[in-house]
Order: C-alpha cells, then sequence, then structure tokens
C-alpha cells in the first residue's frame, strides 16, 4: 500500500487532489511509453489485492489473462498507436489472488511537443455488476433464442405432422371404397370423394351444389329426410339405408352412417347392393331347398298315399257295385251306403292333409297350438302308415302354443315318422307324445335352458340307430337308404328347423327296442285367439222349410247334383250358371230368395266379389260359398262370409245353410 | 509488394511502414474478409475455417495485381498465409517477409508455441460470450443479431474495425492452427522479423520458424511487443530494407 510519507508534502489543493486522485471510485494507472506501470491509485490496487508499489514497474498487460493479453496485444496495443486512445474495452484483471475482476479500461496516449509518447493514462472501471447483468441478460438471450428454435423445430414438426395427416386425409379421401359425404343442414352436397363417380357414375361438378334429395329414390325420401333431421341431433350410428340413382338410371343401396359438426354433416355410404343381391339370391337358394326338403318328404309318402287311396277306392268301388243290385236288402244297403260315406271322409281328410302340407310357402313363423297340429298330422300318418302299424298320441289336454313355421313344423313331423316307419318295416307303434312347460336339457355340448320349452317325441318300436351313426344322422346327404330311397336331408331339415325356431333337437336310440326323437321348441304364452265356433247343429239330420236358395255354379253336373241335395233337405232352388246371370235373377232386392249359394271360382265375377256386392245391395240376404281351391282364399280372404270345403257332404252342407238361413215366418 | 495484416487489425496498420518501400517498389496493401472496410459478405464460414482460405484469397488478389517474383510482408498469422500462398503459387513471390510469425501457438511436446491448448480454448470461450473486447459489442449481442448496426460504424474507433462474429472465427483459423510441416519445403528467401519480448510469438517460436525455413534469414528487434510496425516502425523498415536490398 502507498502511504501518504511516502509523496511529496502537498498544499490543502494538492491534498484534494491527491485525495481524489487515490481515492477517486475508479481506478487510475499511468504506464511509460515501453508499456510499465509508473503510477497506480490506491482504489485499483485495492481492487486488485496489491500494494501500489507492488504494481509499479509491472506492465498492464501482466494484469491481463492469457486470452486479454492476445486480444491487448492484437487489438488494442496497435489502436493506441494508432488512434492514441481506446475507449470502453472490457476486460478481466487478475487480482493478486488469481481471482478476476471484470472492468472497463479506457487508455489515451500521451504525447511531448515533438509528438513521442510521455505516457499512457489507464482508466479501469470495476465492471463487476455490469458483467454479471450482461451475463444473464446474454444467458436469458441464449435462452430466448433456445426457446425461438425450439419453437421453430416444434413448428416444422407440427406442419410436418399435420401435413403428413392431411396426406393421409387425403389419401384416405381418394381412396375410400365407401361413399363420403360432406354436406350442409339442408342437405346440400358441398364436398364429395371420387368414390361417387365410380360408384355412381355421377361426376363431382354434378353432385355438388344440389341436394341428395335429386338422388334419392322417390321412396325412400321420406324416409332420409326424417334421418338427415336426426342426425343433427346425435350422430347416426345404426346403418340408415336407402337407393341412390346411378347415372345410368338404375339405383343402388348404401347404408348410411355420420354425424353433425360445425353446421355441416359428415357421413359415410357403404355399397349395399350386392350384398343385397347375394341376400336374395340366398333367400332364393334356402327356399328352394325347403321345397326340395318338402318334396322329399311327399315322395316318400306318395307310396303310401297311393296305396291307401286304392284302398279307399276299392271300397267305394265294391259299395257301388253291391248298392246297384236290386236284390240288396235295407239292411245290407245301409251298410254298404254308410261304408261309402266312411271311406269318402278318410280320403277327404286325407287330401286336404296333404295339399296343407304341400302348399308352398315362404319360412313364416306363426303362433299356433302344437297339440292341435300334432293331432291333424298324427292322423294324416296313419292312414298313410298302413294297417299294421299303430300311430298313438299322447297330448295334453291343455293348449300349448309355440311361434315356428308350420309347414316347417310339418315336414319335421313327416321326415321323422318317415324314419320310423322304415326303421319298424312296416309293422310296430308310433307314439306321438306333447310334453308341456319342460326345460331344455343339455344337448349336444350346448347348455342347458329352462324354458319353459314344449317337448314333441315321436317314439318308434324298430330296430334302433347303431351308436356309431347317432351322431351322424343330422349331417346333410347321410343316408343308410338304399340309393334312390332317401335324399340324406330329412333329419337336416328336423336339425335345421329346431335350431331356427329356437329349439333343439334330441335322440335317444336303444338297439333292438327303438328310437325317439324329441323336438323341444320354446314355448309361448298364447296370443289372442279365435273363439272356436259352437258346434253345428246337433245329430238330427238338417232339413230345410222352404226356404228359396238361388245356387250360382258354373259346373252342370255339379249344379245338377246341389240342386237335388237342397230339393231333398225341403228348399226350393233357382239355378244361375254365373254371377252375372245371379244378378238379374235377384233383381233390384232380392226379393223372394233367402239365401245365396255360389261357387267361388267362376267365369267373370267370381263368387267372393259376388257376395261382396250382395251384402252392400242386399245386406239381409246372407250368402254361403263353396270353394275347393283354397289358393283364392288365402290370397283374397273370405272377408267373413261361410265357406263349404268342397269336396262337401250333404250332411255339411245342410248343416252350414240351416244354421245361417232365417226360418221362414209362419202363418 | 504486397503487405497483409494479421489478427486484430486491418491495412492501417502498415501505415507507417508501407510508405517507406513506395518510391521503389509497387505497394499493395488490402484488408482480409472481414476486417477493415471488406466486403463482409464474401465472407463464407467454409472457406475461411482455415487458412488456406485466406490463402487462396491472396493468390487471386497478387494475380489479378500481376503479382511476379514480387515480395510478400506478412504480419503476425498473414506471416503463415504468405507460406501458405507461396505453396499454392510460388511464381508470385520471391522473398517472404515474416513478422512475429507462429506456426503453431499451442505447446506440442519439445515444441514451444507459448500457449497450452486450455489456453487458447479459454480464448476461443472468451470471445464466443463476448466478455472480452468492446463492450459496446455487448448491447447488439443481447438485443439480438437483428438489431446489430454495423459494428465499425456503432464504434467510436476508426481503425481495425472488425466484424466480432468472423473475428471469432479468424481467432479459431488462426490460434488452432498448425503449419509446421508447410515450413519445410519453402524455397523462397524468407526474412523473419521477431520482438524482443512477444507474448503472442515467442522468441523461440521465431526462431523456430527461422531454423526449420531453409532459406531464413532472423532479426530480433529492440521492439517488445506484437506489432513492431506500429511501435516499432523505423526499426521495422530498416530490416525489411536490409533484406530487400536498398539499392
Amino acid at each position: 500500500m502507498t502511504t501518504d510519507r511516502d509523496l511529496p508534502v502537498p498544499g490543502p489543493e494538492a491534498d484534494d487532489l491527491e485525495d481524489l486522485f487515490e481515492n477517486a471510485p475508479c481506478g487510475y494507472a499511468s504506464a511509460l511509453p515501453n508499456g510499465r506501470l509508473s503510477r497506480v491509485n490506491r482504489t485499483l490496487a485495492t481492487w486488485l489485492g496489491y500494494s501500489a508499489a507492488d504494481l509499479v514497474g509491472r506492465r498492464f498487460l501482466d494484469l491481463l489473462t492469457v486470452p486479454g493479453k492476445i486480444y491487448y496485444e492484437t487489438h488494442f496495443a496497435p489502436l493506441l498507436r494508432l488512434q492514441g486512445a481506446f475507449k470502453e474495452v472490457a476486460f478481466d484483471l487478475l487480482r493478486a489472488d488469481g481471482t478476476k475482476l471484470p472492468v472497463l479500461a479506457n487508455a489515451v496516449l500521451r504525447r511531448d511537443e515533438t509528438g513521442e509518447v510521455r505516457f499512457i493514462r489507464v482508466t479501469v472501471f470495476d465492471a463487476s455488476d455490469r458483467r454479471r447483468y450482461e451475463r444473464e441478460l446474454l444467458d436469458a438471450r441464449r435462452a430466448a433464442d433456445q426457446a425461438k428454435d425450439a419453437l421453430q423445430d416444434l413448428n416444422l414438426t407440427l406442419e410436418a405432422r399435420v401435413a403428413e395427416r392431411a396426406l393421409a386425409l387425403d389419401r384416405a379421401w381418394r381412396l375410400s371404397p365407401d361413399l363420403l359425404a360432406v354436406a350442409d343442414a339442408e342437405g346440400t352436397l358441398t364436398a364429395v370423394n371420387p368414390a361417387w363417380t365410380s360408384l355412381l357414375g355421377w361426376p363431382t361438378a354434378d353432385l355438388v351444389g344440389r341436394s341428395f334429395v335429386a338422388y334419392t329414390h322417390p321412396d325412400d325420401i321420406a324416409a332420409t329426410r326424417a334421418t338427415l333431421a336426426q342426425i343433427r341431433t346425435a350422430p347416426l350410428v345404426i346403418p340408415f339405408e336407402y337407393r341412390l340413382l346411378h347415372a345410368d338410371g338404375s339405383y343402388r343401396r348404401f347404408a348410411w352412417t355420420g354425424a353433425f359438426e360445425d353446421g355441416r354433416i359428415y357421413a359415410t355410404g357403404r355399397n349395399t347392393t350386392a350384398e343385397h343381391e347375394q341376400a336374395d339370391a340366398l333367400a332364393r337358394a334356402e327356399e328352394a331347398l325347403r321345397q326340395s326338403q318338402k318334396l322329399e318328404a311327399v315322395g316318400q309318402l306318395t307310396g303310401g298315399v297311393a296305396h291307401d287311396f286304392n284302398n279307399l277306392l276299392t271300397i267305394i268301388r265294391s259299395s257301388v257295385d253291391f248298392l246297384r243290385r236290386p236284390d240288396l236288402s235295407a239292411d245290407r244297403r245301409s251298410r254298404y251306403m254308410d261304408a261309402v260315406s266312411d271311406t269318402i271322409d278318410r280320403a277327404t281328410k286325407l287330401t286336404s292333409q296333404l295339399l296343407a302340407f304341400a302348399r308352398r310357402q315362404t319360412l313364416k313363423p306363426e303362433v299356433f297350438d302344437v297339440g292341435e297340429r300334432l293331432q291333424g298330422v298324427a292322423d294324416m300318418l296313419d292312414t298313410v302308415t298302413g294297417a299294421r302299424i299303430r300311430v298313438v298320441t299322447e297330448l295334453p289336454h291343455e293348449p300349448c302354443f309355440v311361434k315356428a313355421d308350420v309347414s316347417q313344423f310339418e315336414t319335421a313331423l313327416v321326415n321323422m315318422a318317415v324314419n320310423a316307419r322304415d326303421a319298424m318295416a312296416g309293422e310296430g307303434t308310433l307314439t306321438l307324445r306333447l310334453t308341456t312347460a319342460t326345460p331344455l336339457p343339455p344337448i349336444r355340448g350346448h347348455a342347458a335352458a329352462a324354458g319353459p320349452f314344449a317337448a314333441i317325441s315321436l317314439t318308434d318300436t324298430g330296430s334302433g340307430i347303431p351308436p356309431e351313426q347317432l351322431a351322424r344322422i343330422f349331417e346333410p346327404f347321410f343316408t343308410t337308404k338304399e340309393v334312390g330311397k332317401g335324399t340324406g336331408l330329412g333329419l337336416s331339415q328336423v336339425f335345421g328347423f329346431t335350431k331356427q325356431s329356437g329349439g333343439d333337437v334330441e335322440v335317444h336310440s336303444v338297439a333292438g327296442e327303438g328310437t325317439t326323437f324329441t323336438l323341444y321348441l320354446p314355448e309361448i304364452a298364447p296370443g289372442p285367439r279365435q273363439e272356436p265356433k259352437p258346434p253345428r247343429g246337433d245329430d238330427a239330420f238338417p232339413t230345410g222349410d222352404g226356404q228359396w236358395v238361388l245356387i250360382v255354379e258354373d259346373n252342370v253336373e255339379v249344379g245338377r247334383f246341389a240342386t237335388q241335395i237342397l230339393e231333398d233337405f225341403g228348399y226350393r232352388t233357382t239355378w244361375a250358371a254365373n254371377a252375372e246371370e245371379a244378378l238379374e235373377t235377384l233383381g233390384a232386392d232380392g226379393s223372394g230368395f233367402d239365401v245365396v249359394f255360389s261357387d267361388v271360382v267362376m267365369p267373370g265375377m267370381g263368387g267372393i266379389e259376388l257376395a261382396k256386392l250382395l251384402q252392400r245391395r242386399m245386406p239381409h240376404l246372407p250368402v254361403l260359398l263353396a270353394s275347393g281351391y283354397s289358393h283364392v282364399l288365402a290370397q283374397d280372404g273370405l272377408d267373413g262370409f261361410e265357406l263349404v270345403h268342397k269336396p262337401y257332404s250333404a250332411d255339411q252342407l245342410g248343416r252350414l245353410l240351416a244354421q245361417i238361413v232365417q226360418p221362414r215366418p209362419r202363418g | 509488394m504486397v503487405f497483409a495484416h494479421g489478427f486484430g487489425c486491418d491495412q492501417n496498420m502498415w501505415r507507417y511502414v508501407a510508405p517507406a518501400f513506395e518510391d521503389r517498389f509497387r505497394t499493395v496493401l488490402f484488408d482480409h474478409v472481414g476486417a477493415g472496410a471488406s466486403d463482409l459478405s464474401a465472407y463464407e464460414p467454409t472457406k475461411y475455417e482455415t487458412l488456406a482460405g485466406y490463402a487462396d484469397d491472396v493468390v487471386e488478389l497478387a494475380t489479378a495485381m500481376g503479382v511476379k517474383g514480387g515480395i510478400f510482408v506478412g504480419h503476425s498469422v498473414s506471416a503463415m498465409i504468405g507460406v501458405l500462398a507461396w505453396k499454392k503459387a510460388p511464381e508470385l513471390f520471391d522473398r517472404l517477409v515474416l513478422i512475429c510469425p507462429s506456426p503453431r501457438y499451442v505447446d506440442d511436446g519439445d515444441y514451444v508455441g507459448g500457449f497450452t491448448q486450455a489456453q487458447i480454448e479459454e480464448l476461443i470461450d472468451f470471445l464466443d460470450s463476448n466478455y472480452l473486447g468492446w463492450s459496446q459489442a455487448m448491447a447488439p449481442a443481447i438485443m439480438g443479431n437483428a438489431e446489430r448496426p454495423e459494428f465499425g460504424q456503432e464504434l467510436t474507433n476508426s481503425f481495425c474495425r472488425t466484424d466480432p462474429e468472423i473475428a471469432k472465427r479468424f481467432a479459431r483459423a488462426t490460434f488452432l492452427s498448425d503449419n509446421r510441416a508447410d515450413l519445410v519445403d519453402v524455397t523462397a528467401r524468407c526474412l523473419v522479423i521477431q520482438c524482443s519480448d512477444d507474448i503472442v510469438a515467442p522468441r523461440e517460436v521465431g526462431e523456430y520458424v527461422h531454423r526449420t525455413l531453409r532459406h531464413s534469414e532472423l532479426v530480433v528487434l529492440n521492439a517488445s511487443g506484437h506489432c513492431p510496425n506500429l511501435s516499432a516502425p523505423e526499426e521495422t523498415v530498416a530490416a525489411i530494407k536490409a533484406f530487400v536490398g536498398d539499392d
């Protein structure tokens, strides 16, 4: 440290200046032209941790760090020589303890009159705070730059991702096999993808700006508009299908889903035209298969039916032959007459059942009473399985309802019966049994179900099925019969029918004892059912009371026969050969006639049409229709008119007429 | 006679030396790219990554000026740039005057460069962080490049203007260079001018250069520091004149 003692004795002014020099808030130093320090103030010496005397004689350069030295020599020393000064140069000065003092340094050359350098004056400011501040600012700057760079990177990445996504979306839009559409809330198309052109043939320009309604099948517009209204409140998740117009004038089916967002409808339409065509083809194939299965069953029956019919015809022929004998006693005559009548009853029942069975209809589940139907089938089977096979039914008293296709149900029963007949080699007992409200047992690995189920079983007393064949009997085309005797489709129809109807089929067989097939069908509560009609008439032979019957019948034989019967019953008759003639005969009010008895199928106006006309014109006049042609009635319905089925017996006709014709007023 | 300035200054540094030769020589003075009044847009980071880029400029310039069998006077780093230029186009210069040259600043085994690797790295770090040098340069650095004004115009210093960004790279090219091998096959006559007390290029380096060059003379000046052309121009001029011949 310098001391005041070393300095010349100053006056008061010099004291002041000396104090200013030594203790000013900045460092002062003077250097000789060779760079060596000649004077250093106390402030600078104190900052650096030296005494001023220690610093005198050293070079300013020596106080600098290595980088500072290089920078000084390459930049500031030349500058000082060239322009005589430098200002505000940032250096780190080395303290005595090795630490660094950040400073700002100014220097100026002082020259004498000749221009020679006398000394260099150096001014030093402590820049610690400023340097720290600068460092913080620089750090902040760098952080900001980094953040900016990071943000730029992020933006680039995002842009790339957005571009990638846009590309993917664009690709999906272009390549989608489904119709994609954007429409406004009213259904005006604002964008459509290229699939519209490939599937419907319309160029995009034709579609955009037009309402989808312009391309919708007229029959679908109302439903489509309703769906459009719904989509605005909730996304359309369950596909809605409608037909769109192809440029070639045909319509194609599309199943649409979509959603409403930001005032726009976004929708996807899947082409279902092909699916529909396939479904239709499948339905046709299934129908054909069912029909062939039915024909198969009919075929199996044909032999028996023909045989049975021959028997019946034999009885009738023989009886008629005997009845022609003039010498026949009244007792014998009566027995032959009964035999003919009974035989015709059986034949009638058989034909009606066969017709009902063979009628063609698509699979149509309906509610029916199993017991009633089972009895009907049993009756038919009884006539066709032959005399040596006994058909036994065990039915509950209460009705039992299931929902299934009646035709298929009957086919299944016949199929099983045919198998039973063959198993029994024409002799034995076939038991048809109905058990109600049973659970479904576990069958072939399928879980049991509580039910209730109706269990319909057919038990034969045949040879039984070998165990190794039991597993295969339901397979299509599996048959043990000779070539030409069976198609192997019978039991697979049984299996398919029960499964389709929500049930199952079980088989038990004991070799040498017999086989039991049991169909399980879900039992249901009975639906509204027509009240059975009250038994008609009584056992007494029905008779007329002179009432006038208008017979309308185009067939001369039948017309003549009907006339004879009705007159024998005690009616008076008039015969019209067709509906037009009948109307003429009836006149304006049908006065004089008590009832009209008309055939249904006639040339010109049919019986049902006639009946309707009469019902309007003369509501008091009852009409009885007669037909054997159930197709017509199945199509058009009876509209409440009474009907007698052909072939009818005199007894049936008499009873029906007696029911609908008002007795003649006495007196 | 082509004068090339060193790192940290520009052609102004020859103002007390070059005039002494104008009577006998055509003198050519120039600023390296990034220094003085040079066209900053001509700076290419890759080209100037090493001293070879600067040497190419010297060759191009001398060729354009029609120099043939001339004298190259290079100070500090430009001494080595002159050596590289001669190797690229020996016909340009017959004689090389190397003032305070250093082929390598970092010590390497027996070789004394004057600095440790750590010290040079510290210098580079200092330059990178702007802690060293013109304090006025700090503001634009903090404010960001966009607002940075032309460095030279902003400063009160009218001499030795350098672009700070280019200066940093020039420092890298200079202080990390190792051109010792390039000295070996120089056949031109060389003058090595060495200051007596130069912290940047110590005496051992001058002696190494002199030893390695085949045809060289070594003159050690009384002058101290790294810029005898400014601090002791008469002595410098005299040494050069002695070398190039005063007749």
